[in-house]
């Protein structure tokens, strides 16, 4: 490390200014847990680094009319704590209590986990299933972009993640999530699968957004499998249906990847889950 | 060189420090304070655990600069009046502190858990202990520990 100069900065258009003046030099901090790993191991080499942990500005979720909005610089921690991130949004509560351990919890941040950019981020999935959108902020200017294109032009170095948000669920919709990871407490997850599910009156899909992640260089949406399951029924034989949709879409994005063989048969596991859980919801069981 | 003031175990500290530093070579090595341990320093192992503004975090992912105007308890903090905190006691009568080395951030999670919530279920103790690693002892006597100095705080 060597590090010369640090801010704790006060607000948000000074984070801007001093991107803007510094550029690739520059290097934002907010809960710590991915860039302190590497400052220590010297796999970047920043000269400036500006906390925005306690950034008011950044912190915290607001609802209005239309939309939900997280602050960059809101922890999983508050994230699991929130009453607003519940019920139908089920999946992004749980996605959130399965990250690391509570002290990385505490520490981590949603806007950290998205720009750092990891394909196997734990929040990504469930806001690319909710079709997040990404605000991002630099001195020239502000620019929203959905989080499943995010990954194609992703932040650039004065630019400063403001926050995500995302449209209020309808009573009728619902949020699940799924992980696989090594071990529950610690391990970077290895597969995770997100739905976002809106029923009919009929209790027929009407709506369905599927994301994953580290199914692929990304998290991303899972086209094929919601083909498939928009205007069905989630029955037994639907769920089979769906694992050999998804497996589909692996077989091609993975072939000749040694860890092919392993996710075909792990997805199934994480794939029903969500969809029992979506199932139950729609059948007015809690599944949690 | 930056200055900040950081409370540490009810102290007030206005000190100068290397912008490179972490919070657990501020605690160590600017303050004498080596009951806080390094071990994987990569936020996996949890033996650098401290209660930063009331919650347990790995000071090896902290930067120093990031706890100006924190409040900040290390298990040097824990003792009252030299006697052991509560917590302290129950593991060495339970017999949890093998060769030691995870114990101060292990306690520390014990304490800021039960500081939480007086009355955890074992599942809620395993997850409040769950970033702390022990290679001696199975966690089985943490969990032990944790039920008596629940017994001895709400004696208290
Ligand atoms: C032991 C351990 C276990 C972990 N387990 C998991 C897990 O289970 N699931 C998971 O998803 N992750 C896990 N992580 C990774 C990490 O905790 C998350 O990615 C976390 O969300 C990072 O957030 P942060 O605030 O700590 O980011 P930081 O480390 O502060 O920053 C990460 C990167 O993002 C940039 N950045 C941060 N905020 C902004 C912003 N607002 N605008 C622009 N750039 C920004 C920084 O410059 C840096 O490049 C784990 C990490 C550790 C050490
Ligand atoms: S030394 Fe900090 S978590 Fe291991
Ligand atoms: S007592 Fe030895 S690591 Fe826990």
């Amino acid at each position: 490390m060597d590090i010369k100069k640090v801010y704790n900065s006060k607000s948000v258009e000074e984070v801007i200014d001093i991107l803007g003046e510094y550029g690739e030099k520059a290097k934002v901090i907010a809960g710590g847990t991915d860039i302190v790993i590497a400052l220590n191991n010297n796999a970047i080499e920043p000269e400036l680094l500006i906390d925005i942990s306690k950034l008011e500005e950044l912190k915290g979720i607001k609802v209005d009319k239309e939309f939900i909005t997280i602050g960059s610089a809101t922890t999983f921690t508050e994230i699991v704590e929130s009453e607003i991130i519940d019920n139908n949004l089920y999946g992004l509560h749980k996605a959130c209590k399965m990250v690391g351990s509570p002290q990385i919890r505490n520490k981590g941040t949603i806007g950290g986990n998205i720009a750092n950019g990891s394909p196997a981020a734990d929040s990504v999935p469930p806001l690319i299933a909710l079709g997040g959108i990404v605000t991002l902020k630099s001195i020239e200017g502000t620019r929203e972009v959905l989080l499943e294109d995010y990954y194609y032009n992703p932040i650039k170095e004065k630019e400063l993640l403001l926050n995500i948000k995302f449209e209020r669920p309808k009573d009728n919709q619902i949020l699940t999530f799924a992980k696989l990871g090594l071990r529950k407490a610690l391990a970077i997850s290895r597969l995770t699968l997100s739905s976002f599910i809106e029923f009919d009156d009929n209790n027929t899909i009407s709506f369905i957004r599927v994301a994953s992640g580290a199914l692929a260089k990304f998290p991303m949406r899972e086209k094929e499998l919601e083909d498939y399951l928009l205007g069905k029924i989630l029955e037994k034989e639907i769920i089979e249906g769906a694992i050999e949709a998804l497996r589909n879409s692996m077989d091609e994005r993975l072939k000749g990847r040694s860890t092919l063989p392993y996710k075909r048969i792990a997805i199934s596991t994480i794939l029903r889950e969500i969809l029992e859980e979506a199932l139950a919801f729609e059948e007015g069981v809690k599944a949690w | 060189m930056v200055d900040i003031s950081i409370t540490v175990n009810d102290k007030l500290y206005k000190i100068s420090i290397n912008e490179n530093m972490r919070l657990i070579d501020v605690l160590r090595d600017e303050l004498g304070l080596i009951g806080t341990k390094e071990g994987c320093g990569e936020g996996e192992c949890g033996a650098c655990t401290v209660i930063m503004d009331g919650e347990i975090v790995n000071s090896c992912l902290v930067m120093g600069f990031q706890a100006d105007g924190s409040s900040i308890v290390t298990i040097e903090g824990l003792e009252r009046e030299g006697d052991l905190h509560p917590v302290q006691r129950a593991y060495i009568e339970a017999g949890a502190v093998q060769c030691g080395f995870c114990i101060p951030g292990m306690v520390l999670s014990t304490k800021a858990l039960l500081d939480k919530n007086p009355n955890p279920s074992d599942e809620e103790i395993r997850e409040g202990i769950s970033g702390n690693l022990c290679r001696c002892t199975g966690y089985n006597k943490m969990l032990e520990a944790t039920k008596k100095a629940m017994e001895y705080i709400k004696g208290e």
